[in-house]
């Protein structure tokens, strides 16, 4: 039995080919429908070549094969000889299941970084934008900023005016002169240029405004305070106010690595400070008939989700991988790197935000609580600074600040932040919360 | 898959009456409405809707027939839920 | 490079909670102390603690007197750093799931040895904790039980002593000691070399390689426990709450898994729930069956918890000496160097009494007790 957890593009792949091949196949993902992130949808999927999820969720749902238990949630695994048993929360009871291989393709969720007003209502990131859009039918508010660094603004500023939302602009922080340091991800991937078009027609077709250096740095509720940046993000003044009730900001993105770390895999950090995963050429981590593909491995969008999807799946059957599929994984990795280069977060954010902002928005703690944490207790980490500040302990267990108290930490007391530190606190022995009750009761048969 | 007639769903937030789309969210069921303060913080008492919208930041919990900490980004609405502010 | 830097009064090795109080006592008798760590402040068992300061589980005895002592230390010492630390008299409350003959023995030895013990009926039990289990019927109360935050301890108390005249070393790993003629001159760290005429071994669980060093054998190992950790709750429970398994395994040398059930809220509304025994090494990997374990425990003493949501656990690795006493006092070789580790599971509790018993030893001093049950020097013909 091979085991699938997540069902985005890079886990639809998989069962895709596994289904394909008659493999018994079991994908757990934890959402009501599948397509992840990437591929929300209602009724149907919209948006840049959308029309190919299509096919990848017939494959999964209509398969005798294979089992998509969908609203499950993995909140911990265990490897032993020879297989991988997944605890997962499902209808409000626990069941297990005992897989001989497994592929982890559990995506990444929108990387955030602080400014003044950013815990307001309306402050969101750009994938909740998306998320209520695609999955809900829902627009965000009556006029929408969106705001960060990334292609990810642009199919999200896209789809909210093609569902008749005011969208005030997209602010991006770098200049897209910066592609220009990357020619060879350019000329091998022609069809990136196809997309580019695409998303230029929708811009011209809604009259979108575009600035490039600028990011949002204040926000009340009513208003959004705009600043000229430098690459590294720092203000250089040159503040503009918008009017805006919905600022969706969105940096980058951070892979979820819990599961895999919780399994024991090898992670390491990438040159963006992301944490992924190590993997060979046929996507397999570092334990055992474990696989890891998509954002996990390193965040490349879609495309090359797919290609590292389909890839691991065909490691696990011990099928072959035709030079094709090796070649457009190459060339998808070489665009995912020049992203990389060309949206780069820098540490000017630090300098917009203010002492009484909340750096931890679960535990409500402040950027001069986590700055007196370092002079007065002497932190020097992120994990000593959350043993004293409680930032980082709360429901999301740092997913969302973590990485900036680091960085901030790290800026405070003149230290860098180490690789292990990232890998640090990244990792969490629980991968979502469960209840006393269920816990105790141990395993629903199933 | 075309999109059918979807059923309506009555619920209450904090006592008030709403009407949501079979399928939406408990947060996408209120903004559509205009709502903007799903609770206020338990320390300083800031107002918060949603915030990463996927499930992962926890920003947007609510109590839902009595059940604390569910996210509104993720737990759909049904017919005659009781849902609540979080304190 | 200051004069301290080069030539302190003192060098305490640990910024954990016993190395924080050790210093904290030096610094207030007068001396310059240098706190040295390889980490930070906390970075090993006081990170891992949950702020611990018991009377309630100890037997009479020399480390019932320590403990008592120091728990009214805990309370001087928040008058002198500062409330800073959420320090509480919570009060303890024991509870026996069966028979409850072994607890009110206890409760009666103790009574007689300095310890406020209540023994309760089921009424006042279930005013005490109105959400344990309807069922459980025998208890005790101790008024004397604490608890506090420990990592804002140490860092607060290690603040304080930097204020006093002292300084924090810290990623700095000890490498070796200059010994001269039987006694220790210097301390040798992976960011130089700082000489002093005393120094204090408190590096916890990991005093006996610190010990190793100076060719000294101080056998100090791991046991290892989890905590589990809920998400913020309304307040169930209003002590912290344990059931009299504890007590005989704190007592016990069994290898094996031992767990207990100890339940207690904090201050940020989140609920502690532990406990669990075991000599695995250093082995830091999580077990999920010991989690399951614990739940069980903390739901059967309250049924209320099982709506509750476990958020994350953690582990750390207690100290221990193999009789199940910490090692306070002077090695048994090299002069100079103090030895005050392996607390197990009450290093909180009992740090600020260890700290003054040190000192008084450093200084000639007369001290509350005979700290002989202590001495390192009992270790001096064991090899391990």
């Amino acid at each position: 039995m091979i085991g699938i957890i997540g069902a985005g593009p890079a886990g639809l792949a998989a069962a895709k080919v596994a289904a394909e091949a008659g493999a018994e196949v079991i994908v757990l993902d934890s959402a009501p429908r599948p397509g992840g992130q990437y591929w929300r949808h209602r009724d149907d999927v919209q948006g840049y070549k959308s029309h190919r999820a299509g096919g990848y969720f017939d494959s999964v749902i209509g398969s005798k094969s294979v089992t998509y238990m969908h609203g499950a949630q993995v909140w911990s695994a265990v490897r032993s000889k020879g297989s991988i048993t997944l605890n997962y929360l499902h209808e409000g009871s626990e069941k297990t299941i005992t897989v001989e291989k497994l592929i982890l393709t559990t995506g990444a969720y929108d990387r955030s970084i602080p400014f003044a007003g950013w815990e307001l209502p309306g402050s969101m990131t750009p994938g909740a934008a998306q998320a209520l859009l695609k999955g809900h039918g829902v627009i965000a508010g009556k006029k929408i900023l969106v705001s960060g660094t990334g292609p990810f603004l642009l199919p999200v500023a896209v789809g909210l005016s093609e569902a008749g939302a005011d969208v005030l602009g997209i602010v991006e922080a770098h200049s897209p002169l910066r592609w220009l340091r990357s020619p060879l991800a350019l000329i091998l991937n022609p069809q990136k240029a196809l997309e580019l078009l695409y998303y230029l027609r929708k811009i011209r077709k809604y009259s979108l405004k575009v600035s490039f250096g600028r990011a949002v740095i204040g926000f009340n509720g009513k208003t959004a305070t705009l600043s000229k940046v430098k690459s590294n993000l720092e203000s250089k003044g040159e503040v503009t106010q918008i009017g805006c009730d919905v600022v969706a900001a969105g940096w980058g993105f951070n892979p979820d690595v819990t599961l895999g770390g919780i399994l024991g895999c090898d992670q390491r950090v990438d040159r963006d400070g992301s944490v992924i995963f190590k993997v060979d050429k046929n996507q397999h981590s570092s334990a055992a008939n474990i696989w890891i593909a998509g954002e996990a491995t390193g965040i490349g969008g879609a495309d090359l989700a797919l290609a590292e999807g389909e890839i691991a799946a065909r490691s696990a059957l011990n099928d072959s991988i035709p030079f094709s599929l090796k070649f457009k994984r190459f060339r998808l990795q070489l665009f995912a790197t020049a992203l990389q280069r060309s949206y780069t977060v820098g540490n000017g954010w630090q300098g917009w935000i203010k002492p009484e902002t909340k750096i931890c928005r679960c535990e409500e703690v402040s950027h001069a609580e986590i700055c007196q944490s370092v002079t007065e207790l002497s932190a020097q980490d992120s994990r000593t600074s959350k043993l004293f500040t409680r930032a980082g302990m709360g429901l999301c267990q740092g997913r969302v600040c973590s990485r900036n108290v680091s960085e901030i930490i790290a800026g405070e007391s003149g230290c860098k932040v180490t690789d292990q530190e990232r890998i640090s606190y990244s990792n969490r022995p629980i991968a979502a919360p469960i209840s006393l009750g269920v816990l105790a009761d141990g395993i629903n048969p199933q | 898959m075309s999109t059918s007639a979807k059923r309506e769903v009555t619920f209450t937030f904090n006592g008030e009456t709403f009407k949501g789309v079979e399928g939406q969210s408990i947060a996408a069921a209120l903004m559509a409405t205009g709502v903007r303060e799903l609770r206020k913080t338990r320390f300083d008492e800031e107002p918060r809707l949603i915030f990463c919208g996927i499930g992962i930041c926890f920003d947007c919990v609510v109590v839902v027939n009595g059940v604390a900490n569910q996210r509104a980004c993720l737990v759909e609405i049904a017919e005659g839920a009781k849902i609540e502010s979080q304190k | 490079m200051s004069q301290l830097q080069k030539n302190p009064d003192a060098i305490v090795i640990g910024a954990g909670i016993v190395g924080a109080c050790s210093a904290l006592s030096l610094t207030n008798a007068g001396l310059k102390v240098m706190v040295i760590d390889r980490g930070t402040v906390a970075s090993g068992t006081t990170g891992a603690g949950e702020g611990n300061i018991l009377v309630s589980d100890k037997d009479p005895g020399p480390e019932l007197v320590l403990a008592l002592r120091s728990r009214d230390l805990w309370f001087e010492m928040q008058e002198d750093v500062g409330d800073t630390f959420e320090l509480e008299a919570k009060g303890g409350v024991v509870v026996a799931r069966n028979d409850d003959s072994q607890l009110m023995a206890l409760a009666k030895v103790q009574s007689a040895n300095g310890v406020t013990a209540q023994v309760v009926d089921s009424k006042e039990l279930h005013q005490l904790e109105p959400y344990l289990h309807p069922e459980i019927s025998s208890g005790v109360f101790y008024p004397q039980d604490a608890q506090c935050q420990p990592m804002l301890a140490a860092a607060k108390i290690i603040q304080t002593v930097i204020s006093r005249g002292g300084m924090l070393v810290s990623r700095s790993k000890v490498l070796g000691f200059d010994i001269k003629d039987g006694t220790v001159v210097a301390v040798n760290t992976s960011t130089g070399k700082y000489s002093a005429p005393i120094v204090i071994n408190a590096a916890g669980t990991w005093a006996g390689e610190i010990a190793a060093l100076a060719g000294s054998n101080l056998p100090v190992a791991p046991r290892r426990g989890f905590i589990l950790v809920t998400e913020p709750a309304p307040q169930y429970i209003f002590h912290k709450v344990y059931d009299s398994d504890y007590v005989a395994n704190v007592a016990s040398s069994d290898a094996d898994l031992q767990t207990s059930t100890v339940v207690e809220g904090t201050r940020s509304g989140t609920i502690l729930i532990g406990a669990s025994r075991e000599r695995v090494g250093f082995d830091g990997s999580m077990n999920y069956e010991i989690l399951r374990k614990l739940a069980q425990q903390a739901v059967s003493l309250f049924p209320v918890l099982r709506d509750v949501q476990l958020l994350r656990a953690y582990r750390g690795f207690r100290p221990y000496a193999p009789d199940h006493l910490p090692l306070i006092g002077e090695d048994y070789a090299v002069k100079g160097l103090w030895h005050s580790a392996g607390h197990e599971g009450a290093g909180i509790g009992l740090a600020p009494g260890s700290a003054a018993l040190i000192t008084d030893s450093i200084l000639g001093r007369n001290s509350f007790m005979d700290a002989t049950a202590f001495t390192p020097k009992r270790f001096a013909e064991v090899t391990v």
